[in-house]
């Protein structure tokens, strides 16, 4: 079965600086958000495309999007804020909430795949000193970017998801496109739900989008 | 979701290790110190590509320790909540199962997996659907959505599901082809 292929998304490259207190690592620690979403129990079916699988009839996309009442909460990760209390919004209103610092530059998982690369040649180098030791971490995202890069290159990636940002779609939606690759234009709009308050000005750009992303996908 | 990031840290060093290669043994203490560690607002540090700048160093006094300034890029990996990942799963049991992505933790409920999906247990517990078409077992790829995230001082843990339309198996290692 083929997979579903996984989008890249491109991001905006700026980079100001982040000034950690000088402990040794942050003590950051925040409670659970965890957001039970109300059961989704029309859209159990979900695989619109062949190759995702999950139990139960193929999904037709939900059109009461506003009946799936995914509470995403506002609260913002990182910040210890597990204690807010925030109204319900529709899909629609919002909008892919990433608390991260500002100028920090998105990358797709194509793009760290390729930058992990080159760290990892020379940490093959490196690695032959006993004293050098490779973190477990770096490990586990390099291979996760690798097994999540399903294009041919980067730069091909940032270019077929152009017309995206002509639309206004913001960084963190066409990341989140491009990582997850989907495969037809509702898939898109169940994924990234902050894009449905726009569908009308953006459902022509996803659709150039999504064939030129299938045009560039690499063979497995 | 990646990032590339620029931060700035206080290193310390002893003043044994000054000398011409000072500046080496400076970056040598902040990848030792800093890759692989996992903060709550920036998540995985998951590897230095750079050092921008390194500022004048400071006499702490009574140690005679020095503190530089460190500027770096570096490459960091955080979940956020309503974002979509592939997973692989690491175990299945009744109250749901475990999956990573890159150093990640995500677990998923029960009540978060499909109602048409029951437990399984035996020799490889897994997820399956009333016919057997799709199955849930370690090794399975799944397509989630964070829905939580908690962060401590080693790592971050999330709390997935695949209830929703378009998440669910991607890849089932014990499939026929």
């Amino acid at each position: 079965m083929d997979r579903v292929p996984n989008g890249r998304h491109k991001v905006s490259a700026n980079r100001p600086v982040v000034v950690l207190s000088d402990t040794d690592s942050d003590s950051d620690s925040e409670g659970f958000v965890e957001e039970l979403t109300p059961v989704h129990s029309k859209s159990n079916g979900k695989a619109s495309s062949a190759s995702l699988k999950t139990g139960g009839k193929a999904s037709s996309f939900s059109k009461g999007e506003a009946s799936n009442g995914k509470a995403y909460s506002s609260v913002k990760g990182g910040k210890g804020s597990s204690s807010h209390a925030v109204p319900t919004r529709s899909d629609a209103e919002l909008k892919l909430e990433l608390d991260i610092p500002p100028n920090s530059r998105m990358l797709m998982n194509c793009e760290a795949a390729e930058l992990l690369q080159e760290i990892h040649e020379h940490m093959a180098i490196l690695s032959e000193d006993p004293k050098i030791k490779i973190p477990e971490s770096f490990d586990k995202a390099f291979q996760y970017a690798k097994d999540g890069n399903h294009f041919t290159t980067a730069s091909s990636v940032k270019q077929a998801l152009e017309p995206l940002k002509k639309c206004g779609v913001s960084d963190g939606e066409i990341c989140m496109i491009a990582n997850v690759g989907p495969e037809t234009v509702e898939e898109v709009y169940a994924l990234v739900p902050s894009l449905k308050a726009n569908r009308s000005a953006t459902e022509g750009s996803v659709t150039e989008v999504l064939a030129a992303l299938a045009n560039i996908k690499a063979a497995k | 979701m990646f990032f590339h990031i620029v931060l700035e840290r206080n290193m310390q060093l002893h003043p044994r290790h000054f000398g011409p290669h000072l500046r080496d043994k400076l970056v040598s203490k902040l990848i030792k110190d800093v890759e692989g560690t996992c903060s709550g607002r920036h998540g995985f540090v998951v590897a230095i590509t750079g050092v921008e700048d390194i500022g004048k160093g400071l006499i702490r006094e009574g140690t005679g320790y020095v503190t530089f300034p460190v500027k770096y890029q570096c490459v960091v990996f955080r979940p956020f909540k309503g974002e979509i990942l592939e997973a692989v799963v690491t175990m299945v049991n009744k109250m749901g199962f475990f999956a990573e992505a890159g150093p990640v933790q995500i677990f998923v409920s029960n009540h978060l997996i499909p109602d048409d999906m029951e437990f399984q247990s035996g020799d490889v517990p897994n997820y399956t659907t009333s016919d057997g078409s799709v199955k849930i077992q370690k090794e399975s790829e799944v397509r989630l959505k964070i829905i939580g995230t908690r962060v401590d001082a080693t790592e971050i843990f999330c709390i997935g599901t695949i209830k929703d339309d378009f998440l669910g198996v991607i890849n089932d290692p014990g499939a026929a082809v």
